[in-house]
């Protein structure tokens, strides 16, 4: 009789089941949807934040030297770059003017970033930065590249194409929006303005032989370590940061973030499976007579089982399915409204980053196992304990 | 058909033993009917549920032709339960939130029949039982009486050759327990063994030929 459960029959009451007592099934499936789309969400964010942050960095120099004195940043001599060319292993040096500009009256800031573009290696880093940009035409005027959030604070406060900085020398000097950064660079670029390192000295208030700090990269990443001690002792007031140390920190800040997050689902989660457990330990007396009835009508405590776990599972499947959708229109297309301030931060600039899609599948198959195993449990257990012990429930 | 050797249950709560049936000893022929009689707590129910299998016994052993339905495994005791036994309870015990054409498809779900095979016998067993009329009907929306003749129709269904009732009409009036009485008659008449645990003194004027078996204190009365 049972040889074939797997039959017509079973697939009909099974759907018969879950469509008559959908009222039972909603509210934990809402309940469900909510805990996922949740789960989802800082999932998703935090896998969108670690790909443009592996995106921008892997563009950035291997290291920075700055000049720090009094443990405050003061502008690095223009000659230190000489002598980084005499060490061998170190290539692409590059000196860069760079510093936060104070918009009055709203006291917003944007980072200013001067670069060399008659140098090689500031070309391609741009090239690798804005696919097909005309070198030519951006040098031809006083112009910037802007990222998302400059741009959209610009045509809001003041002009759409242009902006007329203050220089410490009390000058005005115009420069045109050449065009906007691209988004996969939003997290770090997202409030940064890129321009010719003549203009930026003017802007900033540097001397023609000074600059905010000097990159460059390591081919050899075996003598990454080498070259820092090197470096660290050509000048007491040297200080030297290396890439990984950035993604580094940068990573902690998000993972603590994310990892907040998943305490705080865990909890939830925890608290979720224990009601519903409790719900299906204390098995009301119509689900425990239910399942004496069928062990009266013939069916072994296998099919009980199925049944329950078929039923369970169809629940946890759609849960999942509108759960894991849900959260994904919230964050990639919605842009992660609220959860988004609490990753990001909103101090200064209105955070206009855009979430890139990214999903793995360990993503979502994490996101499954935590939620189907404690569920599949909470639910099983107590149904087994009524199958076993209790099929004269029926005749009570 | 059904035969009872040696049978004894004892319940233990809080080191207090129990003795609910005491060395039960029965033969019941294909064919017969039997009437457990018996007043609340004498064992009738206890006996019902150990012959179909839900309950084991402490004791003796209980063989369904001749297979020893309470020392199976509970796949094949059930199997055996599904084949053979149909149950017919006394607070009728159906899906109230399914239809009476549903109700009765239950006891067929785990077998290998395709739902159009199952229906064709859910139709015979509603006409047996007279309750065709009602087949799209909400159980929560019968009368006693309706509700009763879809549990036959429910104990029918798989066309077992045993059916056990387990206070039968404790819930229906007279005119109800009447039908009911000639529904077992027809039964009867069809070749059923049927074991009715009851205390109504209705099945005490049966014409058919039965037998009337009675307990007291978990014990049958020579």
């Amino acid at each position: 009789m049972n040889s074939n459960f797997w039959n017509n029959a079973f697939w009909h009451f099974l759907t018969l089941q879950l469509f008559k007592e959908r009222s039972k099934h909603l509210t934990v499936a809402i309940i469900s949807i909510l805990l996922l789309f949740l789960l989802s969400s800082v999932l998703f964010i935090s896998s969108s934040i670690r790909f443009s942050l592996e995106e921008t960095l892997e563009a950035q120099p291997d290291f920075v030297i700055s000049r720090l004195q009094g443990g405050v940043a003061v502008p690095t001599p223009l000659s230190w770059s000489d002598e980084l060319l005499n060490i061998y292993g170190i290539t692409k040096v590059t000196p860069r003017v760079y510093g936060r500009y104070f918009f009055q009256p709203k006291e917003k800031s944007f980072l200013i970033v001067g670069v060399d573009f008659f140098e090689e290696q500031s070309q391609k880093n741009l090239e690798k930065l804005i696919k097909n940009i005309d070198l030519k035409s951006f040098l031809k005027d006083p112009q910037m590249l802007v990222g998302k959030g400059v741009k959209e604070y610009l045509a809001e406060n003041f002009y759409k194409n242009e902006y007329k900085f203050l220089t410490p020398k009390g000058k005005f000097e115009t420069i045109k929006i050449f065009k906007t950064l691209p988004k996969e660079t939003q997290l770090i670029a997202n409030d940064m303005i890129i321009m010719p390192i003549d203009l930026a000295r003017n802007v900033l208030g540097y001397s023609e032989d000074e600059v905010t700090n000097i990159s460059f990269n390591v081919p050899n990443p075996d003598e990454w370590n080498q070259i820092n001690d090197k470096i660290s002792a050509l000048h007491y007031d040297l200080q030297i940061i290396n890439k990984k140390e950035v993604k580094k920190s940068y990573q902690t800040l998000y993972n603590y973030k994310g990892g907040f997050f998943l305490i705080l689902f865990l909890i939830v989660l925890m608290t979720f499976s224990l009601i519903l457990y409790q719900r299906y330990n204390m098995v009301y007396s119509s689900e425990k007579r239910h399942i004496g009835l069928l062990r009266a009508l013939g069916w072994s405590i296998n099919d009980v089982l199925k049944l329950k776990f078929m039923e369970t599972l169809i629940v946890i499947i759609s849960s999942y399915i509108i759960g894991v959708f849900m959260a994904y229109v919230f964050v990639f297309i919605l842009d992660a409204p609220l959860l988004k301030n609490i990753f990001l931060g909103g101090q200064n600039l209105q955070n206009s980053v855009e979430f890139i899609p990214v999903i793995d599948m360990a993503t979502l198959s994490s996101i499954f196992l935590l939620y189907a195993l404690p569920f599949i449990t909470a639910v099983l257990i107590p149904v087994w304990r009524v199958s076993v012990s209790n099929p004269k429930e029926a005749m009570l | 058909m059904i035969k009872i050797e040696n049978l004894y249950k004892t319940f233990y709560q809080e080191k207090n033993e129990s003795n609910i049936l005491i060395n039960i000893n029965l033969h019941i022929k294909k064919g017969e009917l039997i009437i457990l009689k018996g007043i609340s707590g004498s064992g009738k129910t206890t006996l019902l549920s150990l012959i179909a299998g839900l309950d084991r016994p402490s004791q003796g052993k209980i063989l369904i032709e001749n297979d020893p339905i309470s020392k199976l495994p509970d796949l094949f005791a059930s199997q055996l339960r599904a084949k053979k036994i149909g149950m017919i309870f006394q607070h009728f015990n159906l899906f109230e939130h399914l239809s009476v054409n549903e109700n009765v498809t239950i006891p067929l779900i785990p077998s290998t029949l395709s739902m159009k095979e199952i229906y064709k016998k859910v139709d015979k067993a509603l006409e047996l039982a007279n309750i065709t009329h009602k087949k799209s009907l909400l159980a929560s929306r019968l009368s006693g009486g309706e509700k009763q003749r879809t549990a036959i129709a429910r104990a029918l269904v798989a066309n077992p050759d045993i059916i056990l009732c387990d206070e039968p009409t404790a819930n229906l009036d007279k005119e109800n327990s009447l039908l009911f009485i000639q529904t077992i008659e027809r039964l009867h008449n069809f070749g059923k063994t049927i074991v009715i645990a009851t205390h109504d003194p209705l099945f005490e004027d049966l014409k058919l030929k039965n037998r009337i078996i009675p307990m007291v204190n978990g014990q049958i009365v020579p």
